[in-house]
């Protein structure tokens, strides 16, 4: 937490209140009738929507029901399969330019930064639409390609697995550059400065000092990154073809267009029990590191 | 502060490619808005402000637009109200179970977005909230809660609750408190809460899809559903739009992340929306 009454401060503050001879002290209970009224929106807004969800799971053998769907397995693995490739590609790239924003100047930094940060505000359907424009038939990307004699014809690079894992990279980047600097800013200089002065070179300090310093927020990024990823719904629809369909648009599709609420509500638990399951891990190497709290 | 250290032009020279892939794609939004022909082409062959007129003048979009700010100005106002007040609550109090209830006021942030919505579609049909754009700002009010609990929570790191103690004892009431102690100090926190929770709202599209109704139907709604059959030039409007709130927010931030020589503070809180 933040902040923490120290007993001096308190025992100080007690007693200049003991001697006043007219105490109007702030009334005990001030804070629970702060805290009251997000406590009853979050029970009436969170936890009820959340209880009648894991109420309606337990109808119809929903669990067993999907658990024997095949449709549900190929979107398990879909899941899995995406959110890896994406997981591997992001921190790669999330690393380099982590390290050249650590290695730039205080003003070069905010620049940088800014440029990682526009794309975060920026919401997913705006970004998907940006891709579709590029790599449509008459896109930038095959207007390139056949320009540069790549090929003739246009490729067909929209609705396809491809697609849908370049949109989850672009969305997800930002997400692994700011653990990962963490990590980076973290690192004492003058382990460098040490390792360069007895005649190790930029290589290999890299690999032998900055590498292993930074595998814990590595971890951290390449943990946060694949939790976003398996939730993913938009993108899948928008870039991908109908094989590369998620576990939620599984859940969508129970949902909406069969109306099985129950199976879509068991579904959707085991969603939140395995995002559950690693942001406890998640939260265990951020505790670990000790550097960069989750909030 | 980095004397001797070589200037890694290899690795910089490396990162253009990164950077380009990052941000160009959120701006090519911005001339494609200005596509002349009725099909989208990029680079566009011609510029004119058709599809911008076209939308604004468009029954649909418009009543999208409508349906997104006020579903945006719901979750604003009751995200900033209970974030700051239990964000106050708990400033400087320890006592069994606060790390429960923290957990509880962060515990939206970490459901995904299709469970969030598939909840709230079976809750406000049950209870007969079904039509309106009400439904929508309400759900999307649970999201932004943690965001303004946490902006407040640090804007308050830096008050000493001795401080508290020493206002009452020399005796203000509790509204003093509130007004003279922690309301300037929380100011930049309510503040950048209510960016955030308005940024939540205007781009999150999975609950909103789940809630629509044709009389609320919010502008990524409208896009999603667009985008699957024609790319058209309004949905490019409506994401130049989308794309300059997002840079307004970008900005504020970058100011108070100057302003406040940390970038380390907001570095948790950098993530208005959590869903592709």
């Amino acid at each position: 937490m933040t902040s923490t009454v120290t007993p001096a401060a308190a025992t100080a503050s007690a007693s200049a209140g003991a001697g006043a001879p007219r105490r109007r002290r702030r009334p005990r209970g001030t804070w629970l009738l702060l805290l009251a009224p997000v406590l009853a929106f979050d029970a009436v807004l969170f936890l009820t929507p959340l209880g009648k969800l894991v109420a309606a799971s337990t109808h119809d053998h929903a669990y067993q029901r999907v658990l024997k769907d095949p449709l549900v397995s190929r979107s398990l693995l879909n899941t899995f399969e995406i959110s890896a490739l994406s997981t591997l590609a992001t921190v790669v790239l999330g690393y380099l330019l982590a390290v050249v924003i650590w290695r730039r100047g205080p003003l070069a930094r905010v620049i940088l930064f800014a440029l990682v940060l526009l794309p975060f505000w920026t919401g997913v359907l705006v970004k998907n639409f940006a891709w579709a424009v590029l790599l449509q038939d008459n896109g930038l990307v095959n207007t390139a390609l056949q320009g540069l004699g790549v090929t003739d014809a246009p490729l067909a690079l929209l609705h396809d697995r491809f697609a849908v894992v370049l949109g989850m990279v672009h969305y997800l980047l930002p997400y692994a550059v700011f653990p990962i600097f963490a990590a980076l800013a973290a690192i004492d200089d003058r382990l460098e400065l040490a390792a360069r002065s007895l005649g190790a070179g930029e290589a290999s300090i890299f690999r032998r000092i900055i590498l292993p310093l930074t595998v814990p927020g590595v971890s951290a990024a390449g943990l946060l990154v694949f939790i976003i990823s398996t939730g993913f719904f938009i993108t899948p629809v928008v870039l991908g073809g109908p094989g590369d369909m998620m576990i939620a648009n599984q859940i969508d599709f129970y949902a909406r267009q069969l109306t099985d609420f129950a199976g879509a509500s068991a579904l959707a638990l085991l969603l939140t029990v395995i995002v559950s399951v690693l942001v406890a891990i998640y939260q265990r190497i951020l505790r670990a590191g000790g550097e960069y709290e989750a909030g | 502060m980095r004397p001797a250290r070589p200037r890694h032009v290899s690795s910089l020279i490396a990162s253009v490619p990164v950077f380009v892939f990052l941000v160009v794609p959120t701006l090519i939004v911005l001339p494609v808005a200005f596509t002349g022909s009725r099909y989208i082409t990029f680079p566009p062959q011609q510029l004119s402000t058709e599809a911008v007129t076209g939308f604004f003048r468009d029954q649909a979009w418009m009543s999208a637009l409508s349906a997104s700010l006020q579903a945006a100005g719901v979750a604003v106002v009751i995200a900033v109200l209970l974030g700051g007040t239990a964000a106050v609550a708990l400033h400087g109090r320890t006592f069994p179970g606060k790390a429960a209830i923290t957990g509880l006021l962060l515990a939206p942030m970490i459901v995904p977005a299709v469970v969030l919505a598939l909840a709230f579609y079976q809750f406000f049909i049950s209870v007969g909230m079904v039509g309106t754009v009400l439904p929508i700002g309400l759900a999307h009010a649970v999201l932004a809660v943690p965001y303004a609990f946490l902006t407040v929570r640090a804007s308050l790191a830096g008050l000493n609750p001795a401080l508290v103690r020493s206002a009452s004892s020399l005796g203000a009431g509790a509204f003093s408190v509130m007004r003279f102690v922690y309301l300037p100090v929380i100011r930049p926190g309510l503040v950048a809460g209510a960016l955030f929770a308005f940024s939540v709202s205007i781009d999150e599209t999975v609950i909103a899809l789940f809630l629509q109704s044709p009389n609320a139907t919010t502008l990524p709604v409208k896009m999603f559903t667009d985008i699957q059959y024609n790319l058209t030039p309004k949905i490019a409007v409506s994401s130049a739009m989308l794309v300059t709130v997002a840079t307004l927010g970008l900005l504020v931030q970058v100011c108070f992340t100057i302003r406040r020589r940390s970038v380390a503070r907001l570095l948790p809180l950098t993530a208005p929306e959590q869903t592709g």
